[in-house]
């Protein structure tokens, strides 16, 4: 399905990482495989190094941090955004939302729309479609979009299919109405019946944790892993993304009237460097105008991945002009959708270490 | 399809010399699910057909991996 928007922009993004870094190296000790075949691996995928939350860190811990460092450099004032959109695979608690959670750290008014989404690699396009329907009301002039998850906590470290590209992170996205007539254009599709592709299937009411989810078990392929971890199919996650995502990708930019020349970048979500290499060939499009170095520096860290990108990346060029970017996010639901949007000149775009 | 530039292309990824049509995949040290998926990635870039990962671990011979892909091709 399509959307347009009009009138609206990206003020800034901050992106949080957890300051530990851990290593591939590190990793394989937990692996039984070969250290060639391990090797093997780090080269093919691109992996080398991601960042972990330390024990105990959760999403509101990095949410906060990041929210403080925007008010204290005056980059946002605390009253000054009407709506606060958390979106997180991994949230503090079931219930309430981490969004007010957050909300009652920061001492945040009330005057404002705390709201948790649970969406995780495409959470960052899914998060700014909410947003940007959102500052279609007149009480509403900012939004501030926080994508975050810990997710290194609910994976094996003696799963090789997962742990290896597994980070952490959260990032802050200021969405406000724009003096200019901008669109927006964005493309949507979801299919639950491949739900079961990447899942943690147990810690819910279907299967509630216990001592027995909680045990390894060997899920093949030297793996091991419990029922409470993360569970991802990734040869299934690579057929999903390569065939879904080109078409996508063409079906926003002919809506949109646009051309692939006409894109300045590609903003993917970050799965790994393979992944996006393939994809790229696949769409004819130079790896120059689509970054995929994030995993190989700071792991995926589910819909944080494309602010990321965009502030390893670019950091510097989008605070002084406007590029034209595409932004494409897939996985859990199954879900894939993309954001054609002019980006920049920011008001910040950033990194910081928790 | 050309079956020699398949098991060129095979042998790339298993890391050895030469694969032939009678080959068992899982004798190959190699065979393991990074392989899997670099043969899917392959017959996806250059056969333009999408394999999945149970159908190739179904396949016991070289010959019959080629043929899945061939049978895919039409």
């Amino acid at each position: 399905m399509n959307f347009k928007f009009r009138r609206k922009r990206i003020s800034g993004i901050l992106t949080v990482l957890p300051a530990r870094e851990q290593s591939f190296v590190e990793d394989m000790r937990n692996f039984k495989f070969s250290e060639a075949r391990s090797l093997k691996l780090k080269e093919v995928m691109g992996y080398d190094k991601h960042r972990i939350v330390e024990p105990g860190t959760c999403v509101s811990d990095l949410a906060v941090a990041g929210m403080e460092h925007l008010f204290k450099n005056g980059l946002l004032h605390p009253d000054e955004f009407d709506a606060l959109i958390l979106i997180t695979q991994s949230p503090d608690y079931f219930m309430p939302p981490t969004s007010n959670v957050i909300q009652g750290r920061l001492n945040l008014k009330h005057d404002l729309l705390c709201l948790d989404i649970n969406q995780g690699c495409a959470g960052f396009v899914i998060g700014m479609i909410q947003a940007l329907s959102l500052l279609e009301q007149e009480s509403i002039n900012r939004v501030v979009i926080i994508n975050a998850d810990v997710l290194s906590r609910k994976t094996s470290p003696k799963d090789r299919n997962s742990y290896p590209l597994i980070g952490d992170g959260a990032s802050i996205t200021v969405v406000e109405r724009d003096t200019e007539d901008s669109v927006i254009h964005a493309n949507l599709k979801m299919d639950g019946t491949r739900s079961n592709v990447l899942m943690i299937p147990a810690g819910g009411l279907r299967q509630p944790s216990s001592l027995e989810t909680a045990l390894l078990e060997d899920v093949g392929d030297n793996n091991l892993r419990a029922r409470d971890h993360l569970h991802m199919d990734g040869s299934a996650v690579f057929n999903f993304v390569q065939m879904e995502v080109p078409p996508l990708i063409e079906n926003l930019l002919k809506h949109a009237g646009a051309t692939m020349n006409g894109v300045d970048y590609f903003f993917c979500h970050q799965p790994n460097r393979f992944m996006l290499q393939k994809l790229a060939d696949k769409m004819k499009v130079p790896y120059a105008k689509m970054p995929s170095n994030v995993v190989e520096h700071f792991g995926n860290s589910s819909g944080v991945t494309i602010p990321t990108a965009i502030a390893f990346n670019l950091q510097e060029p989008l605070l002084q002009k406007k590029l034209r970017v595409c932004l494409a996010g897939f996985g859990v639901g199954l879900t894939w959708c993309a954001m054609l949007l002019d980006l920049g000149p920011l008001n910040f775009n950033t990194i910081i270490e928790y | 399809m050309n079956k020699l530039e398949f098991f060129r292309r095979l042998a790339e990824i298993l890391n050895v010399e030469e694969v032939t049509e009678g080959n068992v995949l899982k004798d190959f040290d190699e065979w393991d699910s990074l392989s899997v998926l670099s043969v899917l990635a392959m017959a996806d870039a250059k056969y333009g057909v999408v394999i999945h990962a149970d159908e190739i671990r179904s396949v016991v011979k070289a010959a019959d991996l080629a043929e899945l892909v061939e049978a895919k091709q039409k």
